[in-house]
């Protein structure tokens, strides 16, 4: 990899809210009858503007940290630097493979087995079949799961899912690392693990993207940081003024 | 979440723009047909959990089924069974699949909503995860079809080269009703109930149970129905009868138009398909 980087150019991003009323068909049909046919193209469905010009550029080494109030387009911004969300205006450019550990149960499904689920959270993640039984070994040991990984996943505690999906969602390779909240799940034992294989997933990978609401974990993991109001992002400054943003 | 080391994501959009894109997404997924695949086995898998029969319990139903029909009807129209057991097994078979592939197209999206709203994975590669997911069950069905051919001994006659390019124009159009049905759906959720009367309804009016020849006069409503061609292109061959040459024009050019509406659609809605979900 030559180097990874991100690009965003007054990025912008609207939902569209569709209610509850806007998805039965029938009021649909009723406004294109009351209109003559000339639907309109917004008619019924609001626009919420999530993220507003938002401009960012990030290098290889850069570990930004995202901060901000519930709502302020934090998850929003992951979601379209993961891939998910188009951009209604602007734009965005990343280089380099994208790991986006925002939701821990993406592709867990309860009545499967530990192994069946390793396997198909891997290949959501971009492993191939072969890549899988190659790591395989690597990550069951990771999990500490023992003999309960032909177990289906449902009946496993909470604690025990979650070291689960934290191995298999860690098994990818990347160089850019997308994260909602740190994921440090299980045990005290099992956060340690967990928080030197992440440090090990952020090192190799060239930039770390990380929203969250904890000041002292930014200051562990991230070197820029970053703050979204309202969709509006701030300036990317240095670390060491993470007080001064939070205060602000 | 993605092994491409690139990505370009614009707010550009004009109809050259959204078909560039969309393009760009179907041969994305035709790139990782192994993902799809593997998401269909999954399917599969986990569908017959637990059971003791596991996937075969898709073969037996369907034994049983083929038989409950066939014996019924064979003896209400008076049919000689070692021509109509052949006849409704295929048929029930083949529209089955394609049923299942247009019906289940309702869910395709509705059902990958977590892991599209976090990754750039390509939209097609869950259309085809819903079409391998259906083919994975012809595969099961299959043992009833060859069982059936060979008892009643029309692999003889059996035109297996022209019966394969029938499964592949039946999929064809299959894929493009499954997708269309699943951008449908993903707007508005009263279009799986739509779709599923259809198909319904459609059952009874294609001759699957009962003989094209007891339409007599009204023959006209035969090859008004799209579902009739689709089934005569595979269930013909199997069975060694001709397929009319009007059916193939009528298939082609439904595969033709068909997916042309539906890849104009996609290319519309890709961008907001997942603020629908």
């Amino acid at each position: 990899m030559t180097g990874a980087s991100i690009t965003c150019t007054d990025l912008t991003i609207r939902f569209p809210v569709y209610g509850a009323d806007a998805k039965s068909m029938k009021k649909a049909l009723a406004r294109a009858v009351a209109v003559g046919g000339a639907l309109g193209r917004h008619a019924g469905v609001t626009d919420v503007t999530a993220l507003s010009n938002v401009n960012l550029k990030l290098e290889a080494g850069d570990r930004l940290g995202l901060i901000g109030h519930n709502g302020s387009g934090k998850t929003t911004l992951l979601r379209a630097l993961s891939g998910a969300y188009e951009p209604d205006e602007g734009s965005i450019e990343i280089y380099g493979r994208i790991a986006s550990l925002l939701d821990l149960s993406l592709g867990i499904d309860p009545s499967a087995t530990g192994y069946e689920n390793i396997r198909l959270r891997c290949r959501i993640g971009g492993l191939s079949t072969k890549e899988i039984d190659a790591r395989m070994e690597e990550i069951a040991e990771f999990t500490g799961l023992g003999p309960f990984l032909s177990m289906p996943v449902k009946t496993y505690s909470a604690g025990m899912q979650g070291r689960l999906a934290f191995a298999a969602a860690t098994a990818v390779e990347c160089d850019v690392l997308l994260m909602d909240e740190w994921i440090a799940v299980g045990d005290a034992e099992f956060q340690k693990l967990a928080h030197k294989r992440l440090l090990k997933l952020v090192e190799r990978a060239g930039i770390l993207v990380l929203a969250t609401h904890e000041a002292p974990l930014l200051k562990l993991y991230c070197n820029k940081v970053m703050k979204l109001e309202g969709g509006v992002a701030s300036e990317i400054v240095d670390i060491r003024k993470v007080d001064e943003l939070l205060k602000s | 979440m993605q092994t491409a080391t690139h990505m370009l994501r614009t707010g550009r959009r004009g109809a050259a723009f959204q078909f560039q894109m969309a393009s760009r997404d179907l041969v994305n997924s035709l790139g990782r047909l192994g993902l799809s695949w593997s998401l269909a086995w999954h399917d599969v898998a986990s569908r017959y959990r637990g059971s003791v029969l596991g996937p075969f319990w898709i073969t037996l139903s369907m034994g049983l089924m083929v038989l409950g029909i066939g014996f019924l009807y064979a003896s209400l129209f008076h049919l000689p069974l070692n021509e109509f057991l052949p006849y409704v097994a295929l048929g029930i078979v083949f529209f089955g699949v394609m049923t299942g592939t247009v019906n289940e197209g309702c869910e395709t999206f509705v059902m990958a909503s977590g892991i599209l709203s976090q990754t750039s994975l390509p939209m097609f590669t869950f259309v085809w995860r819903t079409v391998f997911r259906n083919l994975i069950n012809l595969g099961h069905h299959l043992v009833i079809v060859v069982g059936m051919l060979a008892f009643y001994g029309q692999w003889k006659v059996a035109n297996v080269p022209l019966a394969l390019a029938g499964v592949l124009l039946m999929l064809l159009n299959a894929s493009w009703m499954s997708l269309l049905a699943a951008i449908a759906s993903a707007r508005f959720r009263d279009v799986p109930q739509i779709v599923i009367s259809v198909m319904q309804f459609a059952i009874f009016m294609t001759p699957v149970f009962w003989l094209p020849s007891r339409f007599g006069e009204h023959q006209i409503f035969l090859d008004l129905n799209p579902f009739y061609h689709l089934l005569q292109a595979v269930r013909a061959p199997l069975l060694g009868q001709s397929v009319a040459g009007y059916s193939y024009v009528v298939l082609i050019a439904m595969a033709l138009a068909g997916w042309a509406v539906t890849f104009v659609t996609f290319a519309n809605t890709r961008r907001r398909l997942v603020h629908y979900l």
